[in-house]
């Protein structure tokens, strides 16, 4: 009975196949698009914030309550060479690192400029920081070296400085004394971002805390986590483990860094937007070749009936063929779509114009969709389920089926 | 003449009674395209609208549609490198220049300390009665009073930078720069007004007073970092900017937005782009149901073709009927999208609070009201692809119908 | 008007596998004026004799000329002009376009053909009162009985006064009383108009009105006499 049941409803969909095949185009140009421009999204969120908080700000950081609001001199954390040690034992992570950060006015014997300066762990920074890695004149920081500061190539352009140049520089300490040094240029990085490339430089924490005044204290801890979905589990622990949340509270990159992920939010409502006018589109052309089908069945649908099938039966039937209708849409749509997607996460993807939007979300010039399950099936089987939504009403029709009056019509 | 009249009206009257015919497939397909246009249009001003509100603000930014200064001043944007205010033909210029907006500035990194925080800052140095029209900066006035004149001795803060250096209204703050000879100039200043920009990243950064104030301190008189000019509107500047090139003396750089943001440039450019991609999608998912519509139309009439072709019809007109009843479903959908379309975005022209997102929107350079913009050109794109590339797909599925055998379509059932 | 000479017409189906033969080496001449029934059995090549005669059908071979024009050798669209102009089709049913109203598909020819709107109508509403659908002209198709529509597909056949009316088995839907009426239709219009009538038909209450009998099987002819 069941096979049989299969075989009719098989055999219906092919009675137009040209209907049949248009309405199934729909949904492989859908699904596959969906397919496609998912991947794609979920590839250049990925991207985005991995290279928006690998240059800089890392998954996680440890700060004073108040420093995120009001990034203060006076919002210290203490001992925090040794902290971030314990934290690395603690984790079993290497990716930690202490920095504190304070403002200076750089000179160089031409010009002046009010710059970011950081203190880091030399040794550490590399790990939680893509800065080391971006220094290309000169080398970055050694561990532990005196007087020797990373400035940016902006900045290094702006003080009409090179490698070996000195710089002096002068902020006020934690006591509100005069901070001051000299120091000599030993790398010019280059990120591609303009605000950190104008007013940023990196000396050695050791010596920024001397200079500053701040004996062994800092501002931060940075954890960059092996991959993001980690960054959860290492909150809670990272919360378990601190006594006192009045002086140090962790905060994830969500908090570090809102626009991120409000720029991505913005970036999905706009997207599905158009995701669920494709999806709408092809419920429509579902609709109106069900609803045909199902109408110009009337007779034969009809004497069914007379042969002792009941209404439902016939909405069972109709689902079927939709189903199977949709199931092939969806089969032929993931395919192509794979296809396609697959081919451009090798070879990559670009447009006009796209180098510019790249550079201000932090993203390199050629994108790459990434495939997963999920970006595969996600867009396909929603078209599914409104394909099948879309059916129901043909389905329903049946019920006001009399199969004499029907057998009777055309 | 006469007859093509006839064929027209006779055509016509088939296309219109056939659309009828089967009441439910052509509401559906009206249904399906009035949401197609809907989503075309309705997207399409909301994106115009956004970009549109970066550029204006990228702009506003900047400022000005074209800016002139010292060639090296982009590199090294110090007062080393600045320029002699405009004279004689080269302001006389300026000054027919028809939107009358064009104001000089000074712009010079500097350090800001207040009583408790230092900070580096960008100090512009402005003409305030031209502000106005420049940068709309005394509109983002959100407290205190905008300057008064080019000597006010007063400074202009952002709020999130007050609140950084623990300072506010009617408190004083040190400001310290370098002269042209790399001495340190620094002078006292109060503040007298406190400004919210759109974008937060620009409170913290940009701090106003007044130009000539800042000439006496920066030991420049009579010399100015940039001639800001702005344009009736910034998509059709060229030929102002032409004039100001040809005109501006020849040691000066003068360089229009698009090429001082790139970002805006490519926004720019990249609109139409975007809303041609836009209207091709979703039109591509329509043709599916419309070409599938036509093919049961025909399908459900192939004796009839049949029989007025036996009746002489001459196969290029039946063609044309079916053409014609495709393109009376089209217009009537375009008629019922653009109207849905309409109906949707006049309520939201007051502007749409996306505040939710408003940092990631900042990230893009947007702010958190969403103003749809229609555009008349993107109305007339959205419709011609409709009905240009609809009676297109319509073409094969009428081709065959007219390409019918008359004896085989009069014997089908 | 002219005479229709065919001369050796040979035309052959595919059905399946089998080949039919639907017309073998037929020669017949119609005068202007003749009123004309083909008869025989069905699969005997009437229909496909009707149809290559009206241009719907292109024969294998031979040649039939109207007058001095080679039907035969004409172009899709120059068959569908010579249709418009000169010839009038009937058909067994669905003769009639749904979506118009009986007057609108008496029009619908002459509307094709370009004549003036004034004219149209007068015509059409003098053809269909000669018809007998006075008062049904705003009717459409599926609000008139079977004999009623059969009718309206004769007036629309007749009204641009063409060479040649073509019917194919015009009564197979009607009861008696219809088809006979019809039937004296035709007759009249023969008489009256002066056109040449061919009717394929094995129906018997036809061939009664026929003046010439044209009997034919396997696709030749076996028998033509005057009645």
């Amino acid at each position: 009975m069941k096979s049989v049941v299969l075989r009719m409803a098989w055999r219906n969909l092919w009675r137009h196949g040209r209907r049949t095949w248009l309405t199934v185009g729909a949904m492989i140009f859908s699904n596959s698009l969906l397919v496609f421009s998912i991947s794609l999204q979920f590839g250049s969120y990925d991207m985005m914030i991995d290279n928006s908080l690998q240059t800089f700000s890392g998954h996680i950081q440890l700060q004073h309550p108040s420093y995120l609001d009001q990034p203060k001199m006076r919002y210290t954390l203490a001992d925090i060479v040794a902290n971030a040690q314990k934290l690395r034992d603690e984790l079993a992570l290497e990716s930690i690192s202490a920095r504190a950060s304070g403002f200076a006015l750089a000179s160089s014997n031409k010009r002046s400029h009010g710059i970011q300066l950081l203190g880091v762990d030399a040794k550490h920074e590399p790990l939680v920081s893509t800065f080391p890695g971006l220094v290309n004149e000169g080398r970055y920081l050694g561990p532990g070296a005196q007087e020797e500061i990373v400035i940016g190539s902006i900045l290094a352009r702006n003080l009409k400085v090179g490698i070996g140049d000195e710089l002096s520089f002068l902020g006020s300490g934690l006591d509100e004394s005069f901070a001051a040094g000299v120091v000599t240029v030993v790398g010019i990085f280059e990120s591609g971002i303009p605000d950190l490339d104008r007013a940023m430089a990196q000396i050695n924490l050791g010596y920024f805390q001397d200079s500053f005044a701040m004996q062994r204290a800092g501002h931060s801890i940075v954890i960059r986590a092996a991959h993001i979905d980690d960054v959860d589990g290492l909150m809670a622990r990272i919360s378990a483990g601190i006594d006192d949340p009045s002086r140090i509270v962790p905060r994830d990159w969500n908090e570090l860094q809102p626009g991120l992920r409000q720029a991505i939010q913005a970036d999905m409502t706009s997207a599905w937007f158009m995701y669920i006018v494709l999806i709408v589109l092809v419920a429509f052309s579902v609709l109106n070749t069900q609803l045909m089908s199902v109408l110009e069945r009337t007779r034969e649908f009809g004497t069914m009936m007379a042969l002792g099938l009941k209404p439902i039966h016939l909405a069972r039937l109709v689902m079927l063929e939709t189903g199977m209708m949709t199931a092939l849409g969806l089969l032929l749509g993931i395919t192509l779509g794979a296809l396609i997607t697959a081919y451009l996460s090798v070879v990559g993807f670009s447009y006009p114009g796209m180098e510019e939007m790249a550079v201000k979300f932090n993203l390199p010039d050629r994108m790459y969709p990434a495939i997963s399950p999920l970006s595969l099936t996600l867009g396909p089987v929603i078209v599914a389920l409104g394909s099948l939504l879309a059916a129901i009403y043909p389905a329903l029709r049946l019920n006001r089926l009399q199969p004499i009056e029907a057998m009777r019509a055309v | 003449m006469a007859a093509h009249r006839l064929h027209f009206s006779v055509l016509l009257t088939l296309s219109w009674r056939n659309l009828w015919r089967n009441h439910r497939r052509t509401g559906i397909m009206l249904g399906a395209i009035a949401v197609g246009v809907w989503a075309m249009i309705f997207m399409t001003a909301l994106m115009r609208g956004m970009v549109d509100d970066m550029l204006n603000e990228g702009i506003h930014n900047l400022p000005g549609h074209i800016q002139i200064q010292h060639p090296d001043f982009l590199d090294d944007p110090s007062v080393a490198n600045s320029i002699a205010e405009p004279a004689g033909e080269f302001e006389a210029l300026l000054q027919r220049i028809e939107s009358k907006r064009w104001a000089t500035r000074i712009r010079v990194p500097a350090v800001i300390a207040s009583e408790r925080e230092t900070r580096g800052i960008n100090l512009v140095g402005i003409e305030p009665a031209a502000e106005a029209d420049v940068s709309g900066l005394p509109e983002l006035l959100s407290a205190g009073r905008f300057l008064e004149s080019r000597k006010d001795s007063g400074i202009i803060i952002g709020a999130k930078l007050a609140e950084r250096l623990e300072t506010r209204l009617g408190k004083r703050v040190v400001v310290m720069s370098q002269d042209p000879d790399n001495n340190i100039r620094e002078r006292g200043f109060r503040i007298v007004g406190i400004y919210r920009a759109k974008l937060p990243g620009l409170e913290e950064f940009n701090v106003y007073a007044a130009r000539d104030t800042l000439q006496q301190l920066l030991r420049i008189e009579g010399r100015v970092s940039q001639i800001i000019v702005v344009g009736e509107d910034y998509r059709d500047i060229e030929p102002l900017y032409r004039q100001v090139r040809q005109q501006a003396p020849a040691d000066l750089q003068v360089r229009a937005w698009y090429e001082i943001d790139t970002y805006l440039a490519t926004m720019f450019n990249m609109m139409d782009g975007f809303v041609l991609v836009w209207v091709i999608i979703i039109f591509l998912a329509l043709s599916f149901g419309l070409v599938n519509t036509l093919v049961m139309a025909i399908f459900e009439r192939v004796r009839e073709i049949g029989l007025i072709q036996a009746l002489g019809m001459r196969p290029a007109l039946i063609l044309y009927q079916i053409l014609m009843e495709s393109t009376l479903l089209l217009l009537i959908g375009l008629g019922l999208g653009n109207g849905l379309a309409l109906a949707t975005i006049k309520p939201l022209e007051s502007g749409l609070d996306i505040s939710v997102v408003a940092e990631g929107m900042a990230m893009m350079g947007a702010s958190s009201m969403l103003y749809p913009k229609l555009t008349s050109s993107d109305l007339l794109l959205a419709n011609s692809v409709v009905i240009l590339l609809g009676v297109l797909t319509s073409i094969l599925p009428a081709w065959r119908a007219a390409k019918l055998d008359p004896v085989r379509a009069l014997n089908s059932t | 008007m002219s005479a229709i000479h065919c001369h050796q017409l040979c035309k052959t189906f595919h059905q399946g596998d089998e080949i039919i033969t639907g017309l073998d080496h037929v020669d017949i001449t119609i005068e202007t004026g003749e009123f004309v029934c083909l008869s025989g059995p069905s699969g005997s090549g009437k229909t496909t004799l009707l149809n290559a005669i009206g241009g719907l059908d292109t024969p294998d071979s031979g040649e039939i000329r109207m007058g001095d024009l080679r039907i035969d050798q004409l172009k899709r669209g120059a068959l569908a002009d010579m249709r418009l102009h000169h010839i009038g089709f009937v058909f067994q049913a669905y003769n009639l376009i749904p979506v118009l109203s009986a007057r609108e598909n008496v029009e619908f020819v002459m509307q094709v053909q370009g004549v003036a709107t004034a004219e149209r109508a007068r015509k059409a509403n003098a053809i269909l009162a000669e018809v007998g659908l006075q008062g049904l002209e705003d009717r459409r198709p599926a609000q008139l009985s079977g004999g009623q529509q059969q009718r309206v597909a004769v007036a629309r056949a007749i009204v641009s006064q063409p060479d040649l009316v073509l019917a194919d088995e015009p009564t197979a839907n009607l009861d008696s009383v219809a088809a006979a009426h019809l039937m004296g239709l035709f007759a009249s219009l023969n008489e009256n108009h002066g056109a040449t009538f061919v009717i394929a038909t094995h129906d018997k209450r036809v061939m009664a009105y026929a003046r010439r009998l044209v009997k034919m099987q396997d696709g030749k002819i076996i028998s033509d006499e005057a009645q």
